[in-house]
């Protein structure tokens, strides 16, 4: 299988926050880049062909991402780069493979990743971990915390304070998902504003809960403060995934055209959403049950929000309001980064 | 109304699994914890109205198949509807699986003369290749295998649409009158300025009827890497009136199936959070469309392609023609 670029780079190069994926051979990390950027569905990523040389991706979403796929046998000298190059390490451990082995590799490349840029994010994906029961998953997981911490303290006390992120992951349910976007996130400068205006959105809304999705990865960018639950997680990130798969089945070859065509033109027709695409799921028969929204904001980005069936079909006005002005927000703000991005080019 | 459903076919063919997939919205990826079927598993599932569809879940394994044949003969192929007989496409013995079918096609034609036989070449997933040419080839010999008796072949995976594809043909080949419902629902398209609308049975998801007459035989690339739609695989199971209407959207062929897929696949996603999925709407760049439940035991989706056509409009058309769908129904399955 070729590994193509998910997005590829605009003309004009800008400054791309990189990530370096690192793990064993065979231990997922070309599954997981292409799972996430390449529309890979997971049964695929076994037909893979091992990663012989790095592959360096683009992916466009908030801020423009460059992902680099090394082989299970890359060397701080064969890398090619410096690792203060990098704003996160992902580290990627099998949780079905014996341990040993990649946890001394993995602390090489943090100690030395940290000693050169002390803010630079570690993060360690245990990974495959569907195979096995909660229980016993989460006590695997437990145990290789457990045994990283140690051999880092063993090494030296001074690592205490190093900041190390674990992650219980696969590419066979949404766990990936999740931990991705909580990597990302510490990556987005812009962080706290989008965080600001989701709490605004919230509250004028009267929703309980919403997540600024990348429609194409299915990671969210941002959510309000209120705690993310896992399976309200994922059912938006099926949601997502069932829109993607929608439009093309009915794509019109004579009409839709016709409609992109309108929705450049209109400005704000009578009523009703001006930006495709838009749409509302709802849970249960009655007004009492939710209802999951979505809104197109940017071409890359959609707004999901749950909120009482009631509010959603009484106050769609305002709701449509309120997401007219969220959408001004991240505009401006993805200006922002991309200005600032722009400019630190040209020096 | 009942109508008696046969599954048959070989131990690990597939057939629970399908069952499970189908009528109780379970994922693929389950199906593996699932032990062989002991004797035969009954299932009533009511489609529309008053319609029921008795399904006979039959365990494939020797003794069962030497039992159905002999002792139990007059109960199991009496009064059959349907007989779905399931192959695994490389199965371990084939010779086996034709002889035990070719006995099952003899008990059939002697107790229900009338019943339809539909062969599924299931997990199509498997095959390393040409799909297309492998079902081919599969469905010349089973076709010859059954003597005079028309059957039709399609051939199914749990992990793709086809399998949706092929039990939305069956269950069409059992409704009374499902033309009458298509004649309603070009008439309910019209009013609506929709370019489709489709009806499907609320638990199952399987397509019972459509307002347009479904795209001629698919040639397209997509539904032959499925192994699912093949010319001239649809001959024996095409209902809709056929007017020669000229297609100018040319939408997807295999919508129907996927369509079935997608919103399975979305409701068990909300049954995960313990919610229950029950409606959608999207103005999506390509089209507008109103899913919603038409009568107690159906589900409308209707698709637009006008853009001044507004979601809330098609809602309260689907208010206005509930009742009227909930008669003709009810009608169609007392004629
Ligand atoms: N690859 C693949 N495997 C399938 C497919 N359908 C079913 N299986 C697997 O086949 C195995 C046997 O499935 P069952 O549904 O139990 O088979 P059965 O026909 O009911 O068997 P009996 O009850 O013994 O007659 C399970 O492990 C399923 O996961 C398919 O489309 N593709
Ligand atoms: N069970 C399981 N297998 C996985 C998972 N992620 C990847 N794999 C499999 O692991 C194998 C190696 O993956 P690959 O991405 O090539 O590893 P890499 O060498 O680290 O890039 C493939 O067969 C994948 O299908 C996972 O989450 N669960
Ligand atoms: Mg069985």
């Amino acid at each position: 299988m070729q590994h193509s670029n998910g997005t590829k780079s605009p003309t004009i190069d800008v400054q791309r926050t990189k990530i370096l994926l690192l793990g064993q051979r065979r231990s997922g990390k070309t599954s997981i880049q292409q799972v996430l950027f390449n529309d890979v569905s997971p049964k695929q990523t076994f037909y893979l062909e091992p990663t012989t040389r790095i592959v360096k991706d683009t992916y466009d979403t908030v801020i423009p991402l460059e992902i680099w796929d090394c082989p299970g046998n890359v060397t701080l000298d064969t890398l090619g780069a410096s690792l203060s190059d990098f704003s996160s390490i992902i580290f990627v451990i099998d949780i079905q493979d014996s341990y040993q082995q990649p946890v001394a590799r993995m602390l090489d490349f943090f100690i030395a990743a940290y000693q050169e840029s002390p803010d630079i994010c570690l993060e360690v994906l245990v990974h495959k971990a569907e195979a096995f029961t909660d229980d016993y998953k989460i006590e695997n997981f437990r145990h290789i915390q457990q045994r990283v911490i140690d051999e880092l303290l063993d090494i030296s006390q001074d690592y205490e304070q190093m900041p190390l992120n674990f992650h219980l992951t696969s590419v066979y349910d949404h766990s990936i998902h999740e931990a991705f976007s909580r990597v990302l996130h510490k990556l987005i400068d812009s962080l706290p504003y989008l965080e600001d205006l989701l709490n605004v959105f919230c509250a004028n809304s009267q929703s309980s809960k919403a997540f600024l999705f990348d429609v194409k990865s299915r990671l969210y960018v941002a959510t309000d403060a209120s705690p993310v639950d896992t399976g309200t997680h994922n059912l938006c990130c099926d949601y997502v995934k069932t829109l993607n798969a929608f439009g093309p089945l009915y794509k019109s070859s004579s009409s839709s055209a016709a409609r992109l065509l309108r929705d450049s033109r209109s400005s704000s027709p009578s009523s009703g959403p001006s930006f495709y695409p838009s749409a509302a799921v709802t849970l249960a028969p009655s007004t009492q049950g939710t209802t999951l929204t979505y809104h197109s904001i940017t071409p890359q980005l959609a707004l999901l929000a749950l909120m009482h069936t009631a509010v959603f079909e009484e106050q769609r006005g305002l709701l449509e309001y309120n997401v007219v002005f969220f959408r001004e927000g991240v505009q401006e703000i993805s200006q922002v980064e991309k200005d600032a991005r722009m400019g630190s080019l040209v020096v | 109304m009942k109508k008696k459903v046969l599954l048959m076919g070989a131990s690990g063919s597939g057939k629970t699994s399908m069952r499970s997939l189908i009528f109780s919205n379970n994922p693929a990826s389950l199906t593996s914890r699932l032990g062989a079927t002991i004797d035969v598993e009954q299932n009533h599932v009511r489609f529309l109205g008053d319609l029921i569809l008795n399904l006979w879940d039959c365990g494939g394994q020797d003794s069962f198949m030497d039992s159905y044949l002999s002792t139990q003969r007059s109960t199991i192929f009496q009064h059959v509807g349907v007989m779905i007989y399931v192959f695994e496409v490389e199965s371990r013995d084939m010779p086996k699986d034709l002889t035990y079918y070719r006995d099952c096609l003899d008990a059939l034609r002697k107790y229900s003369s009338d019943a339809s036989v539909f062969l599924l070449v299931h997990k199509m997933d498997l095959v390393k290749g040409d799909k297309g040419t492998q079902l081919e080839r599969k469905r010349r010999d089973l076709q010859a295998e059954s003597g005079d008796v028309e059957v039709t072949v399609f051939g199914t995976s749990i992990y793709d649409e086809s399998l949706y594809k092929a039990w939305s043909r069956i269950v069409h080949t059992i409704i009374p009158n499902a033309a009458v419902l298509t004649k309603h629902l070009t008439t309910f398209a019209e009013a609506c300025s929709a370019t489709e609308v489709i009806l499907f049975e609320r638990t199952t998801f399987l397509v019972i009827a459509t307002s347009s007459p479904p795209a001629p035989p698919a040639s397209s690339q997509r539904a032959l890497a499925n192994g699912a739609a093949t010319p001239g695989s649809s001959s024996t199971v095409v209902t809709a009136p056929t007017s020669p209407v000229e297609d100018v959207h040319k939408l997807n062929a295999t919508r129907y199936e996927r369509t079935s897929e997608l919103i399975k696949a979305l409701k068990h996603s909300c049954s995960r959070v313990r919610e229950e999925f029950y409606a959608l709407e999207m103005e999506l760049p390509e089209f507008t469309a109103v899913l919603d439940e038409m009568t107690k035991n159906t589900y409308v989706l209707i698709v637009v392609h006008d853009p001044t056509i507004e979601t809330a409009a098609l809602k309260i058309n689907i208010r206005t023609a509930r009742q009227k769908f909930e008669e003709l129904q009810n009608d169609s399955i007392s004629a």
